[in-house]
C-alpha cells in the first residue's frame, strides 16, 4: 500500500511542476498572443478596406452576440463598408474566414484567417485562386455552384468550399439585418440628439 | 556505442518511417507537399531531441512502474511549451509550424524513443539519438511528399515541376494516395536491402 | 509433378471450364456493349478500349516478367480487366486515362496481392475508383455528355423525352429548372430532383415548386425515357450505356455457365424492390415503372453481372452469394437515395468485395457428420 502511495506521489509531484511551469508561461506568453491577433486582425482589416478607421459594433442577438466594424474613410468620414469575421466547421476543422463588403452588401474581399483543412485539397482554401472568386459577388450569389450558386467548389474539397461561403452567407444576414434596423432608426435619433 | 554511430543510424539503418513503422499518422496526414514535410520534421525533431534529453536527466527518480504516465506528462508539456512560445515571440515560424504542433503529441516516435532509448541511456547519446531519429524522420517524411507533391499538384516545394497541361493526379494528396505511396517506398527499400 | 499424380477418388468429373476459357467468354459478352457504343458515340469508344486493354496486358506482363512468375497474359483476364476499366469512362476521355486506369488496376490492384486470384477487389473496380478520385473533372459532371449520343439533341441531353417539353413550359419560370434539364445523366436528376433545398429554390411559390418537380421526377420513367435507357440513348460511359447490349452478353454468360443467376438476379431484385418502396418524391407518387428507371440506368446492369460475379471476389457458397447480391443492392440503393453520389454500383460492389472472406465464413455448410463444437 505504501509502496503504491509513494508512486502516486511520484507521479503526482511530476504533475504539479508541469503544471506549475505550464501555467507559468502561459501567463507571460497570454497577453503577447493575444496582442498579435489583435494586431494581425488589423492589418488583415486595413488589407481589405484600405485608408479607412474602423469601428467596432457588437451586437445581442439572443444567448450570442455578432461583432462587426464599419469602416469610414480617414479623411472624409465615408461609410466604406463592414468587415466582420464568419466561421463554420469545414472538413476537419473550423475555418474562420474575415470578409469584408461595401455599404451595399458586395463582397470585397476575403481572407481565410484560421482553418485546418486537408493540406492540399481544403487548405487551399487560403489561396488567392480561391478567395478572389468571391469579389464582387452579392450576398444571394454566395452559393456553391452545386446548390446553385456562382462560387465554383475546389476540387476535391466541396464541404471546406461550402464552409467558407454558408459561413460568409449567414453573416451577411446577420449583419445587413442590423446595419439595416440601425438604419431605420436613424431619423429619430437625428431628431433627439 | 559512438555518439557518430547514434546520431547516423536514424537517417537510413533503423529509419523511424521506414524500418521501425512508428508515427504512421503525421507521415500520412502531413506529406503532402515537401513544405508541410520539412515543417512537420522539424518541429518533430525539437521536441524529439528536448524529450530525450529530459528523460534522460528523470530517468533515475522516476520508478519503472509509472514511467509511461511521466513520459506523456513530460512530453505532452514540452509540447504546449514549445506552441505557447512560439506563438508568443516567433508568430511567422508559428503560422508555418503551429498547425503540426499538437500532432506532435501523438507522434509515436517521441514516446517510442524515450521508453526503447533514453530512459537506458546518458544524456548526450540520447541528445544524439534524438537529432538522428528527428533528421531520418524528417527524411522520410520529404521522400514522401516528393512523390505525393509532385503527382498530386505537379510541383516540389511550390515550385512548378510538372509542365502546365500536366492533370494532377488528386488521389496522391488524399489518403490512399499516402497509403500506396508509403507501401510503394517500403517495399522499394526492402527490395533493395534484400539485393545487398 | 505434383498435379500430374493426384490420387482421388471416383467420380471424376472433368469439363472444360478453365481460366482462359471463362475470361475469353466474358470478353465475348462484352462485345455488344462496345458494338453499342461504337454505333453511338463513334470510333473513339474502340480506341479508347483498345488503349485500355493494351495497357492492362502490358503492365501484366511486365510486372510478371519482373516477379520472375509466369507471363500469363493469354488467359485472357488483364484482357477482361482493361476492357471493362474502359467501359467505366467517358467515351470523350483523354487518351491517357485508360492507361492510368488499366495500370493502377493490375499493378495495385491485383499484382500487388499476388496475381490472379490474390485479389481481394475486382481490380477494374479498383481502377475506376482511383480514376474517380484522381480526376473527378474526368469522371464525373458533363464528361458524360461532352460526345452525344447522335440522336440526342441538345435539349434533351439526358435522354429524358418529355423534360424538354416541360422545359418549355418551364421557360421564364426558372432558370436552375433549365441547368436541371441539361445535366448529364438521368440519376443526376433523379438526385437533383429529390434535394429539398433545390427544390425549394426554382420559384418562390412551395405548391408550385412540387408541381415543376413532380411533373419532371415523373418523366424520368416514362415510357419514351425507358426505352431510350433500354436502347442506350443517353448520356454515360461507355459500356453501361446500353442495357439491350448488355443483356445480350448476360444471356450468353448465362447460357454458357459461366455466371451463376444467384448474384445478378438478388442484386437486381433487391435494387427493384427498395427503389419501388423508398424511390419516390413529394409530388410523385409511386410508380410500379420507376423501379425500372432505377435498373436501366446507371452502371447497374454491367456490375451486376459483369462485376459482381467475377469468381475471386464474390463468396463461394450459394448463400453466401444471396447475401453478397442483397448487400450489393441495399449500398446502390442506399448511396443513390441518400448519398453524395448519383450512382453508387462500384463502390457497392468494392464494399461486398471486401466482406467476402467474412460472409464465406459465416455460410459455410458444416461438414456432414462433423460434431457441433
Amino acid at each position: 500500500m505504501k509502496f503504491y502511495l509513494k508512486l502516486g506521489l511520484i507521479l503526482l509531484a511530476f504533475c504539479i511542476v508541469a503544471t506549475a511551469l505550464l501555467a507559468y508561461v502561459n501567463s507571460i506568453t497570454k497577453p503577447k498572443i493575444a496582442a498579435i491577433k489583435i494586431k494581425e486582425a488589423e492589418l488583415a482589416r486595413e488589407e481589405l478596406i484600405p485608408n479607412s478607421a474602423f469601428e467596432e459594433v457588437t451586437v445581442k442577438t439572443g444567448k450570442d452576440s455578432i461583432v462587426y466594424y464599419v469602416a469610414r474613410d480617414k479623411a472624409t468620414k465615408e461609410l466604406k463598408g463592414y468587415t466582420f469575421t464568419a466561421a463554420k466547421i469545414g472538413y476537419s476543422s473550423n475555418v474562420k474566414t474575415m470578409a469584408a463588403m461595401d455599404k451595399d452588401f458586395r463582397i470585397l474581399g476575403i481572407k481565410v484567417v484560421e482553418q485546418a483543412e486537408t493540406p492540399g485539397l481544403g487548405a487551399n482554401c487560403t489561396d488567392s485562386t480561391f478567395t478572389k472568386k468571391f469579389r464582387g459577388l452579392t450576398p444571394d450569389q454566395l452559393m456553391v455552384d452545386k446548390d446553385g450558386g456562382k462560387i465554383q467548389s475546389m476540387t476535391g474539397a466541396t464541404i471546406t468550399t461550402r464552409a467558407v461561403t454558408n459561413s460568409l452567407r449567414e453573416q451577411i444576414a446577420l449583419v445587413k439585418k442590423d446595419v439595416e434596423a440601425k438604419l431605420a432608426a436613424l431619423p429619430a435619433q437625428e431628431v433627439t440628439p | 556505442m559512438s555518439f557518430m554511430k547514434e546520431l547516423t543510424k536514424g537517417l537510413i539503418k533503423e529509419n523511424p518511417t521506414f524500418v521501425i513503422v512508428l508515427g504512421m499518422c503525421p507521415t500520412l496526414a502531413t506529406s503532402t507537399s515537401v513544405n508541410n514535410a520539412i515543417g512537420m520534421g522539424m518541429a518533430a525533431t525539437f521536441v524529439l531531441v528536448c524529450s530525450n534529453i529530459m528523460i534522460s536527466l528523470i530517468k533515475n527518480v522516476t520508478p519503472d512502474k509509472i514511467r509511461i504516465p511521466v513520459y506523456v506528462v513530460v512530453i505532452a508539456a514540452f509540447v504546449s511549451i514549445v506552441d505557447m512560445m512560439m506563438a508568443a515571440y516567433v508568430p511567422d515560424l508559428h503560422k508555418s509550424l503551429g498547425l503540426f504542433i499538437p500532432l506532435i503529441v501523438v507522434n509515436c516516435i517521441i514516446l517510442g524513443r524515450a521508453e526503447a532509448y533514453a530512459n537506458k541511456n546518458n544524456v548526450l547519446n540520447s541528445l544524439a539519438d534524438g537529432i538522428g531519429m528527428g533528421a531520418g524522420f524528417t527524411l522520410a517524411l520529404t521522400v514522401v511528399a516528393t512523390f505525393r507533391e509532385i503527382l498530386g499538384n505537379g510541383t516540389w516545394a511550390g515550385l512548378r515541376i510538372m509542365p502546365q497541361t500536366y492533370d494532377p493526379m488528386l488521389m496522391a494528396l488524399l489518403a490512399p494516395g499516402a497509403f500506396i505511396t508509403l507501401g510503394t517506398l517500403m517495399a522499394t527499400i526492402n527490395l533493395l536491402k534484400e539485393k545487398k | 509433378m505434383k498435379d500430374k499424380y493426384t490420387v482421388s477418388p471416383a467420380p471424376h468429373l472433368h469439363d472444360r471450364t478453365s481460366i482462359p476459357n471463362v475470361m475469353w467468354n466474358v470478353v465475348i459478352a462484352l462485345l455488344p456493349a462496345l458494338a453499342f457504343a461504337v454505333y453511338y458515340w463513334g470510333w473513339r469508344s474502340l480506341w479508347l478500349t483498345l488503349i485500355g486493354v493494351v495497357a492492362a496486358v502490358a503492365t501484366e506482363a511486365l510486372i510478371q516478367y519482373l516477379r520472375k512468375v509466369p507471363v500469363t497474359v493469354y488467359d485472357g483476364s488483364a484482357v477482361l480487366t482493361g476492357m471493362l476499366l474502359t467501359y467505366n469512362i467517358s467515351a470523350d476521355s483523354p487518351w491517357w486515362l485508360p492507361i492510368m486506369g488499366s495500370v493502377f488496376a493490375i499493378a495495385i490492384g491485383k499484382q500487388a496481392f499476388g496475381g490472379l486470384g490474390n485479389n481481394p477487389v475486382n481490380p477494374a473496380l479498383l481502377g475506376r475508383a482511383f480514376l474517380l478520385a484522381s480526376w473527378p473533372s474526368l469522371m464525373t459532371g458533363n464528361c458524360w455528355i461532352r460526345t452525344l449520343p447522335h440522336k440526342l439533341s441538345e435539349s434533351s441531353i439526358n435522354g429524358i423525352s418529355n423534360l424538354s417539353l416541360i422545359h418549355a413550359n418551364l421557360q421564364g419560370v426558372s432558370a436552375k429548372a433549365y441547368d436541371l434539364v441539361t445535366s448529364a445523366t438521368p440519376l443526376k436528376v433523379a438526385q437533383t430532383l429529390r434535394d429539398s433545398s433545390f427544390v425549394n429554390t426554382i420559384t418562390t411559390d412551395p405548391a408550385t415548386n412540387l408541381d415543376i418537380s413532380g411533373k419532371m421526377f415523373k418523366s424520368l420513367f416514362d415510357m419514351g425515357t425507358l426505352r431510350s435507357l433500354f436502347w442506350g440513348n443517353v448520356g454515360g460511359c461507355i459500356g453501361e450505356v446500353s442495357v439491350f447490349a448488355l443483356l445480350l452478353g448476360a444471356i450468353y454468360l448465362l447460357w454458357k455457365n459461366i455466371i451463376e443467376w444467384r448474384i445478378p438476379l438478388f442484386y437486381i431484385g433487391t435494387v427493384f424492390v427498395l427503389t419501388f418502396l423508398f424511390g419516390g418524391i413529394e409530388g410523385a407518387g409511386p410508380s410500379i415503372l420507376l423501379p425500372f428507371f432505377h435498373i436501366f440506368s446507371g452502371g447497374l446492369m454491367l456490375g451486376a453481372f459483369f462485376m459482381a460475379t467475377d469468381y475471386t471476389t464474390s463468396p463461394l457458397t450459394k448463400n453466401g452469394r444471396i447475401v453478397f447480391a442483397i448487400g450489393c443492392g441495399v449500398l446502390t440503393v442506399v448511396i443513390r437515395l441518400v448519398g453524395g453520389y448519383p450512382e453508387g454500383v462500384s463502390y457497392s460492389i468494392l464494399f461486398m468485395n471486401v466482406m467476402t472472406p467474412l460472409i464465406d465464413k459465416l455460410t459455410m455448410p458444416k461438414a456432414f457428420g462433423r460434431v457441433k463444437k
